[in-house]
């Protein structure tokens, strides 16, 4: 087991990260930038090294002065959290020659999965259903139209080195698919370093259901049930709930089933999450794996009773799952509310600044991860997560109700937050009867204008 | 306030305010502050003997450089030089070799002042002022943090 861990994160996640470790007994190590001086994952852990300015690129992107200060503090484990270089396969190859374990899978199955052409060819290879589209990147716009009118139209062209829901484009007809090649070929090189892009049928109103893998280093993988994180806006998820209440259990098992296949396929060991967009007939498509824990991890926890940071840091040590998959089961209803620093009302800038008074909700059946705090500056630099609310109940309708009431103590002022438009979206009668979409946001935000 | 008190006699009002401030946000007990020419130290009145219900309280992070080291010039006669790195602090090129500046020696912008090691390569870190080193912050083969204060340099007159 490790005898101390360093946290190449911030923010939420990084405190996440530190309570599982202090209560596994392991020394925690925390990075910042000078902007997070002040921060709550400083003050936690054990010991805490400056890595660098503001800027991502300069701290939490740095990797030479991360793994530098890995080596100062004489530490035995890495864990990435998310975003940052939680999927970046350079950094996980640095840590093992440092003989530093990189808590996540290897390099390859890092690297493999964050190729989307390469990773849906795999899909393919296993038997996994896959978007009808392109099979690997577009050479030409020739190429993109052939595909776009075999799939037909709507299409979305996507980065290939791309995630988190940037460097895409829906496209409607032919003039719309050429502008897009170029702005998404420009936008990929620019954010991921590749310019490679593919085209796939886009899915009208489907479901985003992802499976959450694990997986030890004896090749065991079990799936702990599914997130239906349908409610996003431009590709951003603001909502996320387990089990979702279109999946029974025989579609449950069916997709289950898949997931553990995609995840051996890519021999995969850790944490990791299979997306599939499930479409009104009830067809369902692979779309991406993700390589590491997740935003929005909670609900599975709330569901399984499943600590998956624990989990991931003992699969990391060489510890064997204990559990096998007939043992897991998905008991009650969790939802996650993200609350952002955005401001609904103003397109959703971006609303940064000084917390001045702060009131978290509680009680039964109510978890808040978050690293703020009344007083706390909140950086420009980094994303607007302030916290996550992850309300439980027997029922998906208990869950709702102890969101609401949990909405209406939360207090963070005077920044602006999406809690108010949380607020609106719980009290929908719409998604009480779980009958969304992908596009409900962007209607949601429409009805609300012409209010 | 009583108007009528000489500007310098304000001035040492409001230093001791800050450092009232500096105490309470920090939670420190003593507190020694010298600003032109004005020396002033602040001491808590030790607390009470009967033993209280103490909350659990998170421990303060150790920086990985003994706080100690770290003395933050604010002086305007004082300048110091900072770690542009993370890493391990070395005062000569080698561990037989005479270190790269002493207390005293004068120093050229872009003179070698130390190395800093990171992932077994060796930087040089040059200075970016000139003056004169009057004080050495961080022992040799200690570990040091970006930002952290290495040297302390008196700006030639």
């Amino acid at each position: 087991m490790f005898s101390k861990i360093l946290i190449a994160n911030r923010g939420e996640i990084a405190i996440r990260v530190i309570r599982a470790c202090k209560e596994m007994g392991i020394r925690t190590v925390a990075v910042y930038s000078e902007a997070d001086r002040n921060s709550l994952h400083v003050r936690l852990a054990d010991e805490a090294v400056c890595i660098g300015g503001p800027k991502a690129e300069q701290s939490y992107l740095n990797i030479p002065a991360i793994i530098s200060a890995a080596e100062i503090a004489d530490v035995d484990g890495i864990h990435p959290g998310y975003g940052f270089l939680s999927q970046n396969a350079h950094f996980a190859e640095i840590c093992e020659s440092c003989n530093i374990t990189f808590i996540g899978p290897s390099a390859q199955s890092i690297r493999l999965m964050g190729d989307k052409i390469a990773a849906k060819d795999l899909m393919r290879k296993s038997g996994i259903p896959i978007i009808p589209g392109s099979m690997s990147a577009v050479k030409n716009k020739e190429d993109a139209l052939k595909t776009a009118r075999r799939t037909g139209y709507p299409v979305i062209v996507k980065a290939s080195a791309g995630g988190g829901g940037r460097g895409m484009r829906v496209c409607h007809n032919d003039v719309r698919l050429i502008s897009a090649l170029m702005t998404c070929q420009a936008e990929a090189q620019a954010s991921f370093g590749s310019g490679d892009v593919f085209v796939e049928k886009y899915l009208q109103a489907p479901r985003h259901i992802e499976f959450q893998i694990l997986a030890d280093k004896t090749g065991h993988t079990l799936h702990l049930g599914e997130r239906d994180c349908t409610i996003q806006r431009r590709h951003q998820k603001l909502i996320e709930e387990s089990p979702s209440p279109v999946v029974d259990p025989k579609l449950r098992r069916k997709m289950g089933e898949l997931a553990v296949r995609a995840a051996k396929a890519a021999n995969y060991t850790s944490v990791g999450t299979v997306e599939f967009l499930l479409d009104q007939d009830g067809s369902f498509y692979f779309i991406e794996m993700n390589t590491r824990i997740q935003v929005e991890h909670p609900v599975t926890e709330a569901v399984t009773g499943i600590d998956l940071i624990k989990a991931q840091i003992r699969v990391a040590a060489g510890e064997p799952l204990d559990f096998k998959q007939d043992d897991v089961r998905l008991d009650g209803w969790a939802i996650e509310c993200r609350i952002n620093a955005e401001d609904p009302s103003n397109g959703f800038s971006p609303c940064p600044g000084r917390i001045a008074a702060y009131h978290q909700p509680g009680g039964r059946g109510v978890r808040v991860d978050t690293h703020v705090f009344a007083g706390y500056e909140v950086p420009p630099y980094y994303d607007s997560l302030l916290a996550k609310l992850i309300t439980t109940g027997e029922t998906r309708e208990e869950a709702i109700r102890v969101m609401q009431r949990a909405l209406d103590e939360f207090l963070i002022e005077p920044l602006r937050t999406t809690i108010p438009l949380h607020k609106q979206i719980f009290s929908d009668p719409t998604f009480w009867r779980g009958q969304i979409s992908t596009d409900y946001i962007d209607r949601q935000l429409q009805l609300g204008e012409n209010e | 306030m009583d108007k009528r008190l000489k500007s310098s006699e304000r001035e040492a009002f409001r230093l001791i305010e800050e450092m009232l401030q500096l105490m309470e946000s920090r939670g420190l007990v003593e507190l020694e502050m010298e600003h032109q020419g004005l020396r002033i130290r602040l001491k808590k009145a030790s607390t009470s003997p009967t033993p209280q219900v103490v909350e659990y309280v998170a421990g303060i992070p150790q920086p990985i450089a003994p706080p100690g080291s770290a003395k933050a010039a604010e002086d305007t006669h004082r300048i110091v030089i900072k770690s542009p790195m993370v890493g391990t602090f070395y005062r000569a090129p080698a561990p037989d070799a005479p270190p790269f500046v002493e207390i005293g020696h004068d120093i050229e912008v872009g003179q070698v002042v130390c190395i800093v090691e990171a992932m077994k390569l060796m930087n040089e870190i040059k200075s970016e002022v000139a003056g004169r080193i009057t004080e050495v912050l961080v022992d040799n083969g200690a570990p040091v943090e970006f930002g952290q204060p290495l040297f302390v340099v008196e700006p030639p007159q």
